[in-house]
């Protein structure tokens, strides 16, 4: 469609001016993502630190050290993603598309399993499920009598369900925004010509939605691949370790070097998987399914599945919402996690210093650093979701627009990076890319420019593509009429781009505010004990092995997302037609 | 207020001669002499690398009221990744510095001149030399193994390192991750470094010569021998304490972990304790040591904050040494009496690491650990 508007309204003006927009896009992808990159790379070329790339793929510790990680990581990748599109295409379709009973309610609730830090859900396993191979403390299914299996407590399987259940809820989200917006005009045109349902979902509404639902995969491949906490929680006492696992123990004990090169590798690897995700996606034909017309059609009539599916979407909620809440909740309360309902206190919220608890750490509402780092956190998430958006938006308005030629392959491939990059090892290029003076430029180390700029960066592939599913199908036709009676860029972005597209930018800035405020493996190498947030204080309470103050402060993390989500479904809630109509 | 402290602190400072020399002119102070000086600085960071920081910090402000004591407990591992970044970034956001892991201490922020020593003049006559320099050291801390004394009344379950290779323990030995904990990786290099002595140990179980097959020493054929026994693996010393510790079972593991986390027993449940009389050795002490950021911001509250926690003039170094005179912390002060409920310094057993052998074995055996996972 772009394609047939360029040869006709004379192509080379539009060409020039994509071009120019394209390559200011790109400059600005590039400061913000190749640059640090790159100097992480070089640094790995230096002469003392190449011999760390003949470690890593060709030497006696390879095996451990690389090919074994690999294969994990891959797998988990492999299995997350495929999982999370399943389960998470299963709930959008539930409530874009049927008359399940509670769709609302569905629809609310698959969105929160991402706003509990993975690390959080890790913990609430141990807790349930831990057995005896540590010894000491057991889970409280153990305790109950139980016997767990290794495999069940740790390692791969708990990383899997885990992940899983972390993740679902980016793909319902993605998948969810791409649903709504399906054609009325083509579903009605079906059902007119008397297609069963089963003939509309496979010929109509997948086809149509594939590219979300490869983006939702590939998202889900990028997090899994890269997730730090769970692995490390669930995988170190069985031995099981991932790239990014290898990457953190690597630089943890000072061997920066192989842990650079395992990152780079890392990135090449994903980048490659990427590569071939966008390749699916943009080898198709595009759909504009936002037109200027058209209503929305029917709900599918489940009949008898009703409450068969809305109990097995119920289950998986529940296993992915309230359990780890509860569990996290209930830990915060209780002296002992073996014993998660017996012998509460309130002290670990209300008390004051007592040195005979938790080396006389007061309850969190006396504790001056957890206020500051709320406060720090809250800016952080803010400053964040705006400048990430916008950026965001340029890039996914400049892809969806202008996609053909090597600029914009270039534009999408960069903006995604980050997603392969572990929180960790970018937080790490970061400080050596803007920690030290850059001419003019004071060095950035420790203040909340550096934690903005660096979680922009990072957080960019979710603003690009929330943007961008939503963009792509903002019809063109809309944008043209614009265009041919004269109104500028700016203008058309503005007034027809930006407000059709609300719905998805919104959704983009939530996500990014909440990934943000819970994350740790980005800011546990960029906080500063003068800049301080709430995930990294947590982490240091559970590492110190103070797991109700750890617990307490994720239940706040988490109450503040709830607040997040639910405010912004208020905003969106004209704009959502698939909770309010039909 | 602030301001005008400030200027009177320059307004000091520019009296006693300088900048240039006021920080050799500031180690020769004694305390009473700091104390102005520090309390026109009004406030002092210290990264700690461990979390009794805080009761220093309650104890510190209660003696000098108008010094703001910001602890941070930042591990060994992250405080060397941390001001090796802030140096770059011409950054010192420290003031102290209190760490161990001084194989890395020693090459990668003394010798880089990123914190520099400092001796407290009021205590420099009771530490021995070898505790002066080149850092000072606070106290002697260790990772030694550690058993549960509610489970073996009747004393440590193995008398030798080399039981924890059979079959008896099995999936029942707790170590931290040495490829994650520094303190860790310097006890593997000490079983490396103290073959010989494996070796005899190895011969005292077995009672046979050892056969070393592929390895390269009898330290090396150990820690081989004991990843291949399925050791459990975890990333932090209190999930060593709880595996290990933790009241009410019936066969509990045995784990390396710091002798001084005994002092925890009875606020976490625990019954850890030290096996102090398996041979070869049980384990490492090491120093932890402390020091000036170079640049600090602060130089004589950081002074200040050095001098309290060597320690005062009461007979068990009043609230400044409090939280660290427990059983299984060494303080390094030859007038302070060792704790009456620990092994005494010189009966226990553990192998005192040196600094600089350690830190150029240390990456070979981080090799070694690897391959083993």
């Amino acid at each position: 469609m772009v394609g047939i508007a360029m040869s006709g309204l004379g192509w080379r003006v539009v060409f020039r001016q994509g071009n120019v927009l394209k390559s200011v896009v790109l400059a600005l992808l590039v400061a913000l993502i190749v640059l640090p990159l790159l100097r992480t790379a070089l640094f790995t070329l230096q002469p003392e630190t190449i011999a760390a790339w003949t470690d890593v793929l060709a030497s006696r510790l390879s095996r451990n050290l690389f090919y074994r990680p690999l294969a994990n990581t891959l797998l988990i990748g492999a299995i997350v993603a495929s999982s999370c599109v399943l389960i998470g295409g299963f709930l959008a379709w539930l409530v874009v598309m049927t008359d399940v009973p509670y769709r609302r309610t569905i629809g609310v609730m698959a969105t929160l399993p991402f706003m509990i830090p993975s690390f959080a859900a890790a913990l609430a396993w141990g807790t349930l499920f831990r057995n005896d191979r540590l010894g000491g403390q057991v889970g409280v299914l153990q305790g109950s009598g139980l016997d767990i299996p290794d495999w069940l407590a740790w390692g791969m399987v708990p990383t899997l369900v885990v992940l899983t259940l972390h993740y679902f809820s980016l793909a319902f989200t993605i998948i969810a925004a791409a649903l709504a917006t399906v054609n009325s005009d083509l579903i009605e045109a079906a059902q007119i010509a008397g297609a069963k349902s089963r003939k509309i979902l496979l010929g109509i509404v997948l086809p149509v939605t594939t590219p979300a639902l490869v983006a939702a995969g590939s998202l889900c491949f990028a997090g899994a691949v890269s997730n730090f906490a769970t692995p490390a929680l669930l995988g170190l006492p069985v031995r099981m370790q991932t790239l990014s696992t290898r990457l953190f123990g690597m630089i943890e004990v000072g061997q920066t070097a192989r842990g650079y090169v395992i990152g780079v590798l890392l990135v090449l690897i994903s980048a490659v998987f990427l590569w071939a995700g966008n390749r699916v996606v943009s080898g198709r034909r595009s759909y504009a399914t936002i037109t200027g017309k058209g209503g929305r059609a029917k709900r599918f009539n489940l009949r008898g599945a009703r409450w068969p599916l809305f109990a097995a979407a119920l289950a998986i909620l529940t296993a992915a919402t309230i359990v780890p809440v509860l569990v996290l909740l209930a830990s915060s309360f209780a002296p002992s996690s073996a014993e998660l309902f017996a012998n509460w206190t309130t002290h670990y919220w209300f008390g004051t210093s007592n040195p005979a608890i938790a080396q006389g750490t007061p309850g969190i509402v006396h504790n001056p650093d957890i206020l500051r780092a709320l406060i720090v956190t809250l800016s952080l998430g803010i400053s964040v979701a705006f400048t990430g958006m916008f950026v965001g938006l340029l890039a996914a308005y400049v892809v969806a627009r202008y996609r053909h030629g090597a600029l914009s392959a270039a534009i999408t491939q960069v903006a995604f990076l980050p997603l392969l990059v572990p929180g960790i090892a970018f937080g790490a290029a970061y400080i050596v890319y803007l920690g030290a003076p850059i001419g003019p430029f004071p060095a950035l180390y420790g203040t909340f420019a550096l934690l903005v700029i660096a979680a922009t960066a990072y957080l960019l592939p979710f603003a690009v593509q929330t943007g961008r599913a939503v963009i792509q199908q903002v019809s063109g036709e809309l944008e043209e009429s614009a265009r041919i009676t004269g109104a500028s860029l700016a203008r058309r972005l503005a007034q027809i781009t930006v407000p059709l597209a609300v719905r998805g930018l919104a959704a983009g800035g939530l996500l990014i505010f909440v990934k943000i405020i819970r994350d740790l493996s980005l800011v546990v190498l960029l906080f500063t004990p003068t800049m301080p947030v709430l995930s990294v204080l947590a982490y240091r309470y559970a590492s110190e092995g103070f797991g109700q103050f750890a617990n307490a402060i994720t239940v706040i993390i988490l109450t503040i997302s709830l607040a997040a989500t639910l405010f912004a479904s208020r905003l969106q809630a004209k704009s959502q037609p698939w909770l309010n109509r039909g | 207020m602030r301001k005008l402290n400030v200027a009177c602190a320059s307004l000091l400072i520019a009296l006693f001669g300088g900048p240039a020399l006021a920080d050799g002119h500031l180690n020769k102070m004694m305390p009473d002499e700091l104390l102005p000086l520090a309390e026109a600085e009004g406030t002092v960071t210290v990264y700690s690398f461990t979390s009794r920081i805080g009761k220093v910090e309650a104890a510190f402000e209660e003696a000098y009221p108008n010094i703001d004591l910001q602890g941070f407990d930042i591990s060994s591992t992250e405080q060397i990744a941390r001001l090796k970044a802030e140096a770059q970034a011409g950054i010192t956001n420290a003031d102290v510095v209190y760490i161990s892991d001084t194989p890395v201490v020693l090459t990668e922020l003394l010798e880089a001149g990123i914190i520099v020593p400092y001796v407290a003049p009021r205590i420099a006559d009771r530490v021995p030399e070898q505790y002066k320099s080149p850092l000072l050291a606070q106290r002697l801390s260790t990772k030694v193994l550690m058993y549960n004394e509610e489970a073996n009344p009747a004393g440590a379950p193995v008398s030798n390192l080399w039981a924890l290779t059979t079959e008896d323990w099995k999936g029942r030995v707790i170590i931290v991750d040495p490829l994650q904990r520094g303190d860790y990786l310097d006890l593997m290099t000490e079983i490396v470094l103290q073959s010989d002595a494996m070796a005899a140990a190895y011969k005292d179980h077995f009672g046979a010569e050892i056969d070393l097959g592929s390895a390269a020493n009898a330290g090396e054929k150990f820690i081989a021998d004991l990843f291949a026994n399925d050791v459990v693996l975890v990333s932090s010393t209190d999930d060593v304490n709880a595996a290990v510790g933790k009241l009410g079972q019936e066969n509990p593991p045995v784990g390396f972990t710091s002798y001084s986390d005994r002092r925890d027993n009875e606020e976490e449940g625990w019954a850890l304790q030290v096996a102090n009389d398996v041979k070869p050795a049980p384990g490492i002490i090491f120093p932890a040591v402390v020091a000036l950021a170079e640049g600090a911001q602060n130089p004589a509250a950081a002074r200040l904050v050095i001098d309290f926690l060597m320690g005062d003039e009461s007979e068990t170094g009043g609230p400044g040494l409090a939280p660290f005179y427990v059983a299984g912390d060494y303080v390094t002060r030859t007038d302070i009496p060792p704790h009456p409920d620990a092994v005494p310094l010189d009966e226990f057993t553990a192998w005192r690491i040196q600094p600089a052998e350690t830190a150029n074995a240390r990456a070979a055996v981080g090799d070694l650990v690897l391959t083993l996972q």
